[in-house]
């Protein structure tokens, strides 16, 4: 009986996943078709001449080491310096009362307000009277700030009742360690999300670390990617191959943190 | 309760500032932004050239062979190369030399005299951009033509022929009609392609005897009866079954269609000929003169040209592999890896593919009507005075035309106005 009312929703579901793997089971293996099939009359699903040549070249062409060491120092070093700052504001703005800091968050959502492309420009001088042009750290540095994580942590904090602070308070506990010991480790579901979403937002990261980096060597793997797209041609067989492997080190990011990535619900309506 | 709170709040607020202050500092410190001294390698940014044959990497490595120099090929996304250049000009950090589509006012001061180059050559300089004082600003890399490629097999499919000499060029009717019965006796869902792009529109418009946009001394610009005619010609051919309405109106990807063996022709140019060879296997597919009503044009320019940037402290040596490329041996073996048409007039490339499509598109180009050459130079003149269109009103006004937005006379007096204003007298 149970079973059979949890047939259609299951059937449903199967439906679902299934238009969600279509898409993603074509562009794979579209990547191991030869660039003469691609566009060919009738669209077949399967390759009918299975190459793996796409690849060759791709692996050939770019110096993927370089570009995913640059994009996981970017990626890393973002996340760690985002999930700190962004616990520490938060904590601040849930658990401390004072003029400045109502003022200090009212600043931080008003970031939210504007379309980062809208202030692209002005970063952009900004970034390059501070040296930091053509620099990994020039892509770093305005990505630590978020408001969205500043306001994740400051969220959850305001949930953790204010006795508990006092009880540690009491028992000789300074502020720091007050944060590091008690409050933190408490947060560490909120750090687990942001850390996956700003790791995710940054190895996707495309027109900020186009605008900052002009010497190849320190190209990330999306703007690397992109010069694939010629004036008039793109070489789709170089490219298909190319935005698999780029996709490798997400997926496995993916297979290891599944388990906090599908319990992130709050993913709905942030800004990155 | 909360005053406790408040007291500490100004040491933690410190603490906090100071350990990110810390971090941040540390990985500023990472990747240093090193000067750039005569020896380090000469950075060349340009678009496309691996998807090209690599010519220009080709090049550098034989430059480096010869003279212990090395060239750097930093091969950028055509879209993007504009953006990187203008943000290095910003922060003053230009690369020794590029290959641009155009000249941009922003770095249009920073660019080095090309003259050396130039002179004594045979060069097409009226494809380089030169100002009034007779500076050099950039010198063309190839050229690239409009031209028609057609589905080989289809037509043999449905027995109907097309022109193979140049005694026998079909008129744009007789084009239309030969492409329908192709698709009559063969099912083909489409007769036609064409890119969404004002170069390919004005070839177009050219072989209907149209004068193109021009200005008058006042920078009023002015058009001739033909055009309406042409784009009259134009929009009843993007019916959903000659043309598809999808390529102009919503960006279709022309390539792909023309690919997949279900349309008869394609209205594209020389640049396509490297990527068929390769990425068709299932049909056969010709380059054929394209058709006139009464005029015989393609248009045909400088698609890239080579700049060499003031202020990066290698202008010398950045100088000294330029000429070095357009020397004729040099130059030729360039066009021959990359497949380009040669810049350098009378000189002999021999291409070791698809050869017979190269020969048409270089007759193309000589027998086009002097038009093309015409408003190529006021494209160049402009571009030298640093003006520029906002977007491209030739094709968005088209655009909304073959969408129904407004009519042909409506179309024409738009694109005039926007020009006129935008773009003004020319010197």
């Amino acid at each position: 009986m149970k079973t059979f009312r949890a047939a259609p929703s299951t059937i449903i579901l199967w439906v679902l996943a299934a238009l969600y793997l279509f898409p993603t089971a074509w562009f794979l293996l579209s990547s191991l078709k030869p660039g003469s099939e691609l566009f060919s009359l009738p669209l077949t699903i399967l390759p009918r001449d299975w190459t793996v040549a796409g690849f060759v070249t791709a692996w050939n062409r770019f110096d993927f080491q370089q570009y995913f060491i640059n994009t996981t120092v970017v990626a890393v070093v973002t996340t760690a310096l985002t999930v700190i700052v962004s616990a520490m504001t938060g904590y601040a703005f849930a658990k401390y009362t004072s003029w400045w800091l109502r003022g200090f968050f009212i600043c931080i959502l008003a970031t939210t307000m504007l379309p980062t492309e809208v202030i692209m420009p002005s970063s952009f001088a900004v970034v390059r009277d501070l040296g930091l042009y053509d620099t990994l750290a020039g892509i770093i540095v305005p990505s630590i700030i978020t408001a969205t994580g500043i306001f994740m942590f400051r969220q959850y904090f305001s949930t953790i009742p204010d006795e508990l602070m006092e009880a540690a308070r009491i028992d000789g506990v300074g502020e720091f360690r007050l944060f590091l010991k008690i409050m933190l480790p408490l947060a560490k579901p909120i750090a687990v999300v942001l850390a996956i979403f700003s790791f995710q937002w940054r190895w996707n990261d495309y027109i900020w670390p186009l605008l900052i980096l002009r010497d190849p060597e320190r190209y990330t793997l999306q703007v690397a990617l992109r010069s694939i797209v010629g004036a008039d041609n793109i070489d789709w067989s170089v490219l298909l191959a190319a935005s698999v492997i780029s996709l490798v080190p997400m997926v496995v990011l993916f297979a290891i943190f599944q388990r906090q990535i599908l319990s992130a619900d709050i993913n709905s309506g942030l800004k990155d | 309760m909360r005053s406790q709170q408040r007291r500490r709040s100004g040491a933690v607020g410190v603490l906090a500032a100071a350990a990110t202050l810390a971090l941040m500092t540390a990985c500023a410190g990472g990747p240093a932004a090193e000067e750039e001294a005569p020896d380090e390698p000469l950075q060349f940014f340009l678009s496309g050239d691996a998807n090209q044959g690599g010519g220009f990497a080709h090049m550098a490595e034989l430059y480096e062979e010869e003279t212990g120099v090395e060239v750097e090929i930093v091969d950028i996304a055509n879209e993007d190369l504009p953006t990187k250049l203008k943000n290095a000009a910003q922060a003053n950090d230009l690369p020794a030399l590029a290959r641009v589509g155009g000249i941009d006012p922003v770095w249009k001061d920073l660019t080095v005299d090309l003259a050396s180059v130039t002179e004594g050559s045979d060069i097409r300089t009226d494809l380089a951009a030169v100002d009034e004082d007779g500076k050099v600003l950039s010198v063309p890399t190839d050229i690239t033509a409009v031209g028609l490629f057609i589905n080989k097999t289809l037509f043999d499919q449905a027995g109907v022929a097309y022109p193979t000499s140049p005694d026998d060029i079909w008129t744009w009717d007789e084009y239309v009609a030969a492409v329908k019965q192709v698709q009559a006796n063969t099912g083909a869902t489409y007769g036609m392609v064409m890119d969404r792009s004002s170069h390919r529109l004005k070839a177009f418009l050219y072989e209907f005897g149209s004068d193109y946009f021009q200005p008058d001394e006042d920078g009023q610009f002015e058009t001739n009866g033909a055009t309406k005619e042409a784009l009259e010609y134009f929009a009843s051919l993007n019916d959903d079954s000659f043309m598809p309405r999808s390529v102009w109106l919503s960006d279709g990807d022309p390539n792909g269609l023309f690919k997949s063996g279900d349309v008869v022709a394609y209205m594209s140019g020389s640049w396509q000929i490297a990527d068929f060879a390769v990425n068709i296997a299932d049909f056969e597919w010709e380059s054929v003169r394209m058709p006139k009503q009464p005029v015989r044009s393609t248009n045909y320019g400088n698609a890239a040209n080579i700049v060499v940037f003031e202020g990066s402290g290698q202008e010398d040596a950045a100088l000294a592999f330029v000429e070095w490329l357009y020397e004729p041996e040099n130059y030729r073996e360039l066009a021959e890896t990359s497949g380009f048409l040669p810049v350098i007039d009378g000189l002999e490339v021999t291409y070791s593919s698809n050869a017979e499509d190269f020969e048409l598109y270089n007759e193309e180009i000589a027998a086009s009507d002097p038009i093309a050459a015409k408003i190529k130079k006021n494209d160049l003149a402009y571009e030298v005075l640093g003006v520029t269109t906002e977007g491209d009103p030739v094709r968005d006004e088209t655009v909304k035309y073959l969408n129904g937005e407004q009519d042909v006379d409506t179309t024409i007096q738009n694109i005039l106005d926007q020009l006129s204003d935008q773009l003004g007298a020319l010197p």
